[in-house]
């Protein structure tokens, strides 16, 4: 299964650059987004043919076979007891697949040098990037859908809603924040831990920073005021991602929409920011 | 001449074309902007949540049991330090408490953390409710394990009768451990009789030292000579001294 899986991937790449190649010619005045499309047309195509859709239904189904058992052993707030474990494992399950995905598609497309084949002809580097940002977040729309139906049976429908959304844009900084990492670091391992310690320290940013301006004990001390530094600057540089994608939303009270709209321009700001950086770093690569 | 070219694999920053630099610096002062716009957190007190099912924490232990009443016991320990705000043990919900001391001590009963937290911590708040709440709450642990349970019971006994002042509860627990707690220490066993002494009851104390001398309980040349001499004192006096003068 994996050995014709990898040939067509090999097979993939050289028909990404062929596509390109045959279609410039003709459509890059009129069209000039077309590698953009293109590239983000057949990203989203490899994301189907590894199968990350199926991969998502079949995490969903151990989710909420597991969430099931936990509503079983509850005795009482049982439907609670389960929104609030497979919301949970559902968010950070997706953050995982779309992340590690992102790092591993373009892992292989370095080494199995489709990036020179498709950077000799004449596409933009800048187009590069945004067309695979195009594909993974339509791949991170899809994951974040199907792993947000059960919610929409199990969930208020305004909550499910306004949950799917947010794991929408948290999904989309994900696959930014990991294609940012891949091009910079260009190895796997360094890259995953990046994000895996960028992701956990966006999500409790906030209490770090309340405890570092309330402390218990040793406010006046040199080390204390030097953490209250770091992490007020920390702060200032990354999104505050626990308050996004709250299962609080789904088993208590639903939020106003507005708080959507906050997440959405945070969200925007973010990926812009990470959008340069990945594209500063892609432009200063030699190849 | 050799050339240093190709030793690197980054271009120079004069690859980059200029509006992506521009892009970037925009996006970072948008990002500072934005977080300088935003409010500040604020801190806010959460109340304690209803404790998890044991059984249910069994579950999800990955067989740890011991390790989840561990971790069960610490987040409670870490509760009244919320994140930038210090809850006073008192504003708890103390049948919340209770129910989180249960699951922890039902998960590793072999544990005497959750009822040192009871007696020593949570049972030092300056509401008496509360401190008989955690009372009752090792007494009834006590009462499923005596012999592994009896010093947390034995501080409760201190504590109901020089801080609740209630004698009839501190005899109530003293009894408890005297009639359960066959392996409890001397010290713990003979409370009893210098309660019911303190309390004026001169002839059941009297009754409870003789039958504990008798019995040959104590093996202690010492404590054995301490204790006759405390039965002779009550017999020649025939009331209440001031044992605890002597005591401490």
């Amino acid at each position: 299964m994996l050995i014709p899986a990898a040939g067509c991937m090999s097979v993939f790449s050289g028909l990404l650059g062929i596509a390109i190649g045959y279609t410039l010619p003709s459509v890059e005045k009129s069209v000039p987004l077309v590698h953009i499309t293109t590239i983000g047309k057949y990203t989203a195509i490899e994301a189907v043919r590894t199968r990350v859709p199926l991969m998502a239904l079949l995490v969903l189904a151990v989710l909420l076979g597991a969430s099931f058992f936990i509503r079983e052993l509850a005795v009482t707030e049982a439907t609670r007891f389960q929104i609030g474990f497979y919301a949970t494992a559902a968010r950070l399950c997706a953050v995982f697949m779309i992340s590690l995905y992102v790092l591993a598609s373009i892992t292989r497309e370095f080494n199995d040098k489709g990036l020179d084949v498709l950077l000799a002809l004449d596409v933009p580097r800048s187009h590069y990037i945004c067309g695979k940002l195009a594909g993974f977040m339509l791949t991170a729309l899809a994951v974040a859908v199907i792993f947000s139906l059960p919610l929409w049976v199990l969930a208020p429908g305004a909550a499910a809603w306004l949950w799917t959304a947010s794991l929408v844009v948290e999904l989309a900084l994900i696959v930014a924040l990991s294609l940012f990492c891949i091009v910079t670091f260009n190895q796997l391992l360094p890259a995953a831990g990046f994000v895996a310690a960028f992701y956990l320290l966006a999500r409790s940013l906030t209490a770090m920073r309340l405890m570092s301006a309330h402390p218990v004990a040793g406010q006046d001390t040199l080390s204390h005021q030097v953490t209250g530094i770091l992490v007020e600057g920390l702060a200032y540089l990354m999104p505050a991602l626990d308050r996004w994608t709250e299962t609080a939303w789904l088993v208590n009270t639903t939020p106003e929409a507005g708080i959507l709209l906050v997440i959405v321009l945070q969200g925007m700001v973010y990926l812009t920011l990470l959008t340069a950086a990945t594209l500063f770093d892609f432009h200063r690569r030699s190849l | 001449m050799p050339t240093f070219a190709g030793l690197t694999d980054e271009r120079t920053l004069r690859a980059v074309p200029p509006a992506v630099s521009i892009m970037l610096a925009l996006a970072l002062s948008l990002q500072l902007l934005w977080h300088g716009l935003q409010p500040a957190p604020a801190a806010r007190a959460e109340s304690l949540p209803p404790a998890p099912d044991a059984s249910s924490l069994r579950a999800v232990s990955f067989g740890e049991p011991i390790t989840a009443a561990q971790m069960l016991v610490l987040y409670l320990q870490a509760f009244d330090n919320q994140p930038g705000i210090s809850i006073p043990f008192l504003d708890l919900d103390y049948d919340r408490v209770t129910e989180w001391l249960a699951a922890a001590l039902q998960l590793d009963p072999r544990s005497g953390y959750p009822l040192m937290m009871a007696s020593q911590l949570y049972g030092q708040v300056p509401d008496a409710r509360k401190q008989r709440a955690m009372c009752e709450f090792v007494h009834a642990q006590f009462l499923a394990a005596p012999d592994d349970r009896w010093r947390w019971l034995a501080h409760c006994a201190i504590m109901a009768k020089h801080r609740l002042k209630d004698q009839a509860l501190a005899l109530r627990y003293a009894t408890d451990i005297t009639q359960n707690a066959s392996k409890a220490s001397g010290w713990a066993r003979q409370m009893r009789i210098f309660i019911l002494e303190d309390m004026g009851e001169t002839e059941s104390a009297k009754v409870l030292l003789g039958g504990l001398l008798a019995t040959g309980e104590i093996t202690d040349p010492s404590e054995s000579n301490f204790l006759t001499e405390r039965l002779q004192a009550l017999e020649l006096t025939g009331k209440s001294s001031t044992p605890s003068e002597s005591r401490h």
